[in-house]
């Protein structure tokens, strides 16, 4: 990520109460990205190309482990908190997406702050105030993990500044005030002060304390660990939350824009055709250089009429299907990720199993599609002013000024997003809403067709895993060789040279879910990653789900052939490395929570499967009936060790929607293209799973520990998996590729 | 489009108040959002598919995508906006049952939220008890792409159980 320390800058001397010179007093060490650290080492890969066949499997731990990191924490602690005569707000740094981070963020500074949840304001940041450059970016189940520690050290860095203002206005020292419920009291009197009055009592700039404030000890949480209401939903149901879809302004119009017909194909010429003289149309904008054709009109509808009345005509670009697209992923040649042993006598010995597996292509289908509401003056000076619903407000700052110039202001607001799931990660439509805002002096909104959003968008890449793996009737291992193949995830919507990507050989969102966890005397992993015509990318936790699939589909066959239970198999196979007892613990969970023990009818069965991702471990049962000839998953228990759980009732919500939307993939989803095209572009022909194939979802959470891992993806992995091994364990067929169908 | 415009004398009576609308050949979603500026009710296929854009027409739950506004004529529409008790002021008094139930028992992201509200509104107007399979029929047409069905269900019965109470 690029800095964006203009923006910043800017705004925190736009507000008097952010002070400017204040020095950095606290702060966490800086993380690089795994994009950033791909490409440092991508330069390196590229010089030592003998070094890299050695050290990749290295490289690969070495990437996989540092995780999604925040990049920058904000010098002082008023740019998150503003402190008015009615309280204090928090403006979070994080993107709501429907994941509950406002609502654990808050929490997490209400506890510090010592206040009840009504006394603290909890708004979006925006560039303009609460912005901490690519700390905004949400992204990897990262927010909670990450801000956890500086949102709560920020707030009792601003509970201090109170204290120390309170002291003065009470005539006592500071030691001897408590905090509770937004108010300090003098202890052994009864004299009270409101932080609002401590506030309204203030002059001049606020000093931060020298000192790191003392946190509070977990013993002491009153909100931490305890299950708040969402901050944001009584707008919600009050239909006065605003998404992107909704943003307005006085005056404004709306926009369309032409979409290329097929994959990689880009305009050619442009006319406006029939589209000027339609009604309600007040302009028609045509840049062929910058690839753009769209129109303004006076209602949506209009706007989506018109656009298809342009007289346009597009270059070639691909006209590949599902069948092209499944032949270029084939497992076989590639890099060696890891390598244990000596495969091929282990292979050798004891009963041979080999199985291939694939996923495909599948879509966020977040239900609010991709919009943006700009606005900009007419000529190349003044404020580019946005409205989006994004994941990455930094890429919008980018994009934007890509577009109208590097030192155009640009101020961007981020809405409510109805859904993202990693799809509203980059979101280039604020660029088409400024430029038609651009050509007709007003605001210009943009919402997405359903079917412009299933087309203009990228994709969870399909995968291919060959699997081979050797077994005694000891029920021991012996060793497993693993071929996977890949589209691309990240290194599709990062900026690396091909001949880097082709040397490194593997994609760092790939690597999640890719290895497998368990300890075996012989284990080679050979990885192929491939740039598909089609567009691929961040989908809900990358490789996790796809790889996961694959691999712990394979365990369960590998204990078939032995003759094992798939739960005993999996413990005897973990080792005492912190993880792997982490693992152990949550399958115990989970198969306890599930009676795994008690025998269960005739075609009814229980499939077991487990993953780690960002720090959070997750094994599931599910249970399937299969009675009639027809599948239907009945139950699924799940059982999560994500350290420190900050709100119960979010992370519950977290696991659960992580089970819907895995069940989505096993049963249901599979994009579909031809000529070019996704022709699987609404929820007629994408079907996402509905209330009536959504069983019971019980989650379990334990571990525990002092920090919170990640929670908006990590539970997505096993669900796959979980329900082909119950299939198989109710008689029915091993089945290989998502979706499942009997 | 199979109704013509009706010029600007098109009236729709819209949670509880009459309001002038300029297109009346427009989906009734359209002239919601766009034109009342009522955007608590969500586009999310315009198929009629995903239940975002749910309205009560005359008390029954519609997809105000596949409507044309003129169809509606003089019958009550009620929208996520229009489900709270409010002062003179326009200032909430209370939450309707369903609403307090969903802030109760929330969701994840929301836009989801017309649908089964509304539906749930309908459903708790003809039958103040409804048993499981009940809620589930009625909540069934709607998705919810952030997986909150069990959630749903759970927020539908807590809101028969508000609305008997009070």
């Amino acid at each position: 990520m690029t800095d964006t320390t203009d923006t910043t800058g800017a705004a925190r001397t736009a507000d008097t109460t952010q002070p400017a010179e204040t020095p950095r007093r606290w702060r966490v060490t800086r993380r690089r990205l795994l994009i950033g650290a791909g490409a440092t080492i991508g330069s390196l890969v590229v010089a030592a190309p003998a070094v890299i066949e050695y050290g990749r499997p290295f490289l690969a731990e070495w990437m996989l482990g540092r995780g999604p990191g925040s990049a920058e924490i904000p010098e002082s602690a008023l740019i998150w908190f503003e402190l008015t005569g009615q309280g204090i707000t928090l403006h979070v740094p994080k993107i709501e997406m429907g994941q509950g981070v406002h609502t654990a963020l808050a929490q997490a500074a209400a506890e510090e702050l010592r206040v009840t949840p009504g006394q603290l304001a909890v708004v979006q940041a925006d560039t303009q105030r609460g912005f901490a450059a690519s700390a905004m970016f949400t992204f990897g189940s990262s927010s909670v993990a990450n801000l956890y520690l500086p949102i709560r050290e920020a707030a009792a860095t601003v509970r201090e500044m109170l204290a120390a203002q309170a002291a003065l206005t009470l005539g006592v020292a500071a030691q001897a005030l408590t905090a509770a419920d937004g108010v300090f009291a003098v202890t052994g009197t009864g004299r009270r002060l409101a932080y609002t009055e401590v506030i309204a009592n203030h002059r001049g700039p606020w000093q931060e304390p020298d000192e790191k404030p003392v946190l509070r000890q977990a013993h002491e949480f009153t909100s931490i660990g305890h299950s708040a209401a969402r901050v944001d939903f009584r707008a919600k149901v009050l239909g006065e939350a605003t998404y992107g879809y909704d943003a307005r302004l006085p005056g404004m119009a709306y926009g369309a824009f032409a979409v290329p017909p097929r994959f990689g194909a880009t305009l050619l010429t442009a006319e406006p055709g029939d589209a000027r003289g339609m009604p309600g149309v007040q302009q028609v904008v045509i840049d062929v250089a910058a690839g753009f054709a769209g129109v303004v009109a006076d209602t949506r509808t209009r706007a989506w009429a018109a656009v298809r009345a342009l007289k346009l005509s597009w270059s070639e670009g691909s006209h590949v299907d599902n069948a092209a697209i499944e032949a270029q992923i084939t497992a076989g040649d590639g890099v060696v990720l890891r390598r244990k042993g000596w495969i091929g006598s282990a292979l050798g010995e004891g009963r041979v199993v080999e199985a291939e597996y694939r996923t495909p292509l599948a879509a966020h289908a977040h239900l609010e599609p991709l919009a943006a509401l700009a606005h900009l003056p007419a000529g190349a000076e003044g404020k580019v002013e946005v409205w989006v619903p994004t994941q990455s407000p930094e890429s919008v700052v980018e994009d934007l000024r890509a577009a109208f110039g590097e030192k155009r202001e640009v101020v961007v607001h981020v809405t409510q997003l109805g859904g993202s799931f990693g799809r509203k990660g980059g979101q280039h439509v604020a660029v088409e809403a400024a430029r038609l805002s651009a050509a007709t002096g007003k605001p210009v909104h943009i919402g997405w067709t359903r079917e412009t959003d299933m087309r203009q968008a990228f994709y969870r890449p399909p995968t291919h895993t060959k699997l081979r793996g050797a077994v005694g009737t000891d029920g021991r291992i012996r060793g497993v060789e693993q071929h996977s193949a890949a589209g691309d995830i990240i290194w599709a919507v990062a900026g690396l040279p091909e001949g880097v990507r082709r040397v490194l050989g593997f994609d760092p969102g790939g690597l999640l879910g890719l290895f497998l966890p368990y300890d075996l005397p012989a284990y080679r992993l050979v990885n192929r990653r491939e740039r598909l015509p089609v567009p691929t990318g961040p989908w809900r936790g990358l490789g996790l789900l796809p790889n996961t699939f694959a691999l712990e589909s394979f365990i369960d066959e590998l204990a078939e052939a032995a003759g094992a239970d798939p739960l005993q198999l999996r413990l005897a196979h973990l080792n005492d490395e912190p993880e792997a007892r982490r693992l152990a613990a949550v399958l115990s969970a989970a198969a306890q929570m599930a009676r795994w023990d008690e025998p269960l009818p005739a075609g009814r069965g229980r499939g077991i499967a487990c993953s780690g991702d960002v720090g959070t471990i997750v094994a599931m049962v599910a249970q399937v009936d299969l009675s009639g000839g027809r599948l239907r998953v009945t139950g699924v228990d799940v059982a999560v060790d994500c350290g420190l759980v900050v709100n119960p009732a979010g992370a519950t919500l977290q696991a659960q929607g992580s089970v819907v939307m895995g069940l989505g993939s096993a049963l249901r989803e599979e994009l579909q293209i031809r000529d070019g095209q996704v022709v699987s572009d609404n929820f007629d022909t994408y079907p996402l799973l509905g209330m009536a194939d959504t069983p019971p979802v019980r989650v379990s959470f334990v571990g525990g520990g002092e920090v919170p891992h990640g929670m908006g993806e990590p539970v997505v992995g096993p669900v796959p998996a979980a329900v082909a091994n119950a299939i198989r364990a109710a008689g029915g067929p091993r089945l290989r590729t998502l979706p499942l169908r009997l | 489009m199979p109704y013509p415009t009706m010029g600007p004398a098109m009236r729709l009576l819209i949670n509880g108040r009459h309001h002038e609308i300029e297109h009346p050949d427009e989906p009734l979603l359209w002239v919601l959002r766009d034109e009342l500026g009522l955007t608590g009710t969500h586009y999310g296929c315009g198929i009629g598919a995903c239940g975002c854009c749910t309205v009560l027409v005359s008390g029954e739950p519609v997809r105000s995508c596949q409507v044309i506004a003129a169809a509606v004529g003089e019958q009550p529409v009620v929208t996520l906006e229009g489900l709270a008790t409010r002062d003179a002021a326009g200032e909430v008094v209370a939450l309707h049952p369903v609403q307090q139930a969903f802030v109760d028992t929330p969701l994840q992201c929301g836009w989801c939220l017309p649908g089964h509200v509304m539906c749930a509104v309908a459903l708790l107007a003809r039958d103040p008890d409804p048993d499981e399979a009940a809620i589930a029929q009625a909540a069934a047409p709607n998705l919810c792409r952030c997986g909150g069905y069990n959630t749903i269900k759970a927020a539908v019965a807590r809101a028969a159980e508000l609305a008997r109470e009070s």
